[in-house]
């Protein structure tokens, strides 16, 4: 028994090593060449947009610089950015995370919709009353709870059922929006609200904390804490060791005896728990009531800023950042050219469209 | 109640088992192609478009289908040519549809068209029961349901079906007699795309009469998950379309027949009754998946 545990030792070690070769470039230039090419791949696309663009009579250079203007200008537009942003890590780090196992998670947006879901529930039926410190934490905990409670239907799916987790992930979030219309038509729709289908709203209490001159909440603190937490788990860890062996190859896992479908159960519940994280802060933190329009899109957004960031948990944030910028200058896009905000999708496409296409160009 | 669920089992599953027909097309070479939602909703906006400009169905379509085409070619191109993971590009073209059509389809939102209406067959609509289900439909609808036998045919008794199936299985056979292989494929994406955005035609010109954003719903993820459920054969892939459909249907007959059962659990039924019918075949299906196909739904594709 121990001796064939000191085997997989050995061989863990070995692939380790097998890992470390190929993921660091053995020269400086190297490793610079392949940021520069990331860089023109994320400039290209803007580029092709701001063509886009000129036909419909926006002049591009002035939409980016005035972008780049609000974004940096005051303090109010720079916290507008990384109030969209927050999310868009969340929602990342839940594609981030099982990406480096190996798994295609889209289901963020329906796990933020559950996520959403538990923690409007619990802040209306048992925190009502409760003060913020002890309030917050448990809602925070019922979001993540929602969250990974639906992404262990995709688990279950994955691991018991077989089933290719993008295409279940992608079904059921149609389902989760769905069960968020049930209760807000029902269960828990605010009496009060002349038949609007909403919730009544949160207690002020349970709202978070928001810093002046601004309407950032902390919620963005909670969003970095978490990106940390991932990365250094999947960079310094043990596990994290694992899971990335498990992803690059799952052949290698099990001959190292690796129970593969617990990891993949577990990666996609702490997946579910993110986005699920990032609904409680919808809430929590800009809605105050739960609607079924909650988080549109993040999921998929997320999924985004993950790929940008070749799944890499801190320069996520940076590229999640991007998109917040993005977003808010899709709003500025709508208020003074007439173009639908939904517009910058395509813009945000575009930029994936290029990351996917320079596969073989760059080093992972 | 039975006989118009049935109906319209039929009319609301079209649109999805068109694009399942195409998807299954392009599966059997060995690509999954998630972007059939984005094809579906570029085609369902061309030919909604397309049909409010030239008052001509049949003109729209045409440009449906061309524009489902168009949008499975960035599929194939990223695919094929560079490599890209399959699922991220299929998700990423399903996105970019959602973005394109919310922006050129803004101002079609209330826009009214006759488009295609039912037209019975003369005779056989006329057979008591059976006559009203089958042959009381509109015309993208019947050439939906002669397709699929002629599929069939093309996919298991000819030569092209052969090269087909090869280029999904075993690649270098096919090319050692000579053929290239990536071509195969980029046409099998390409049919698909024009397929689905055909379907989509179906949806918003044949049976909804509209163009709402967002309007197909999940019902190209659907289409793909059904050419999984029918094990990549064609008739299958119908009969489950029409079980979707029955879902759909049924939803909005109980919402007629104004039974007391929330409209957002029958919503659901379609969904959910497509993750059940997935995980009932999955145990059977393992030796029928395409080889190419196998990889990539592994993870290692």
């Amino acid at each position: 028994m121990s001796q064939t545990a000191v085997i997989v030792e050995k061989k863990e070690t070995m692939s380790q090593q097998a890992i470390e070769k190929t993921e660091k470039p053995n020269s400086l230039w190297k490793r610079n060449s392949s940021w520069l090419i990331q860089t023109a791949i994320i400039i290209a696309p803007f580029i092709l947009f701001g063509i886009f663009l000129t036909f419909y009579n926006v002049n591009p250079i002035e939409l980016y610089r005035s972008m780049v203007a609000t974004t940096f200008g005051s303090l109010y537009g720079f916290g507008e950015v990384l109030l969209k942003a927050t999310p868009f890590v969340l929602t990342g780090l839940a594609a981030a995370l099982p990406a480096k196992a190996g798994l295609v998670n889209v289901g963020g947006e329906g796990q933020l919709a559950i996520g959403a879901l538990f923690a409007t529930w619990f802040a209306v039926f048992y925190l009502d009353s409760m003060p913020a410190v002890i309030g917050i934490p448990i809602m925070l905990l019922a979001g993540a709870l929602g969250g990974a409670a639906w992404a262990s239907v995709v688990a279950l799916l994955k691991v018991r059922g077989r089933l290719n987790e993008t295409i279940t992930s992608v079904l059921l979030n149609y389902v989760a929006v769905f069960i968020v219309g049930f209760f807000v038509h029902g269960m828990l729709k605010d009496p009060n609200s002349f038949n609007w289908p909403f919730s009544p709203e949160i207690a002020y209490s349970l709202r978070l904390p928001v810093i002046n001159g601004t309407r950032l909440h902390i919620g963005f603190v909670i969003a970095i804490i978490l990106a940390v937490v991932v990365w250094y788990v999947l960079a310094k860890t043990r596990l994290g060791y694992r899971i990335r062996v498990l992803g690059s190859n799952r052949l290698a896992a099990e001959r190292a005896g690796m129970s593969i479908n617990k990891m993949y159960f577990w990666v996609l519940l702490a997946a579910g728990a993110l986005a699920g994280i990032a609904g409680m802060i919808e809430i929590a933190g800009i809605e105050g009531r739960l609607r079924t329009t909650v988080g549109t899109n993040f999921g998929y957004l997320g999924f985004l800023a993950a790929m940008m960031a070749w799944n890499h948990p801190l320069r996520l944030m940076a590229t999640a950042f991007l998109l917040g910028m993005i977003s808010v200058a899709g709003n500025k896009l709508e208020i003074f050219s007439g173009l639908p905000s939904s517009s910058v999708n395509i813009l945000m496409a575009l930029v994936l469209f290029f990351i996917l296409g320079s596969g073989k160009l760059v080093k992972r | 109640m039975i006989a118009d669920i049935l109906t319209g089992a039929i009319r609301s599953g079209t649109s999805v088992m068109l694009a399942s027909q195409g998807e299954l097309v392009s599966e059997r070479a060995g690509v999954i192609n998630l972007g059939t939602e984005g094809s579906m909703l570029c085609g369902a906006l061309g030919g909604f478009a397309v049909t409010v400009w030239s008052g001509n169905p049949w003109l729209g379509t045409l440009a449906g289908g061309i524009c489902g085409l168009l949008i499975s070619l960035i599929h194939a191109f990223l695919v094929l040519s560079c490599g890209a993971n399959q699922l991220a590009t299929g998700l990423t073209i399903m996105f970019f549809g959602m973005g394109v059509t919310a922006f050129f389809g803004k101002g079609f939102v209330s826009q009214q068209i006759v488009g295609f209406n039912p037209v019975p067959i003369p005779l056989l609509a006329d057979i008591p029961y059976l006559g009203k289900i089958l042959f009381n439909h509109d015309p993208l609808t019947y050439l939906s349901i002669l397709l699929v036998p002629v599929l069939w045919y093309v996919i298991f008794r000819t030569r092209l079906g052969v090269i087909l199936r090869a280029a999904g299985e075993r690649e270098d056979v096919l090319f050692a007699s000579g053929i290239n292989p990536k071509l195969v494929r980029y046409l099998a994406v390409l049919t698909g795309g024009f397929l689905a955005g055909i379907g989509g035609v179906q949806l918003a010109v044949a049976y909804t009469h509209s163009w709402v954003e967002n309007m197909v719903a999940g019902r190209g993820v659907v289409a793909v998950a059904l050419v999984i459920f029918a094990s990549w054969k064609p008739i299958k892939a119908m009969i489950g379309a029409y079980l979707f459909g029955a879902a759909q249907a049924l939803q909005l007959t109980v919402q007629q027949q104004g039974m007391a059962i929330s409209p957002y659990f029958l919503f659901m039924v379609p969904y959910v009754l497509t993750l059940v019918a997935l995980l009932i075949v999955e145990r059977r299906k393992q030796s029928q998946t395409p080889e190419a196909l196998g990889k990539v739904l592994a993870g290692s594709g």
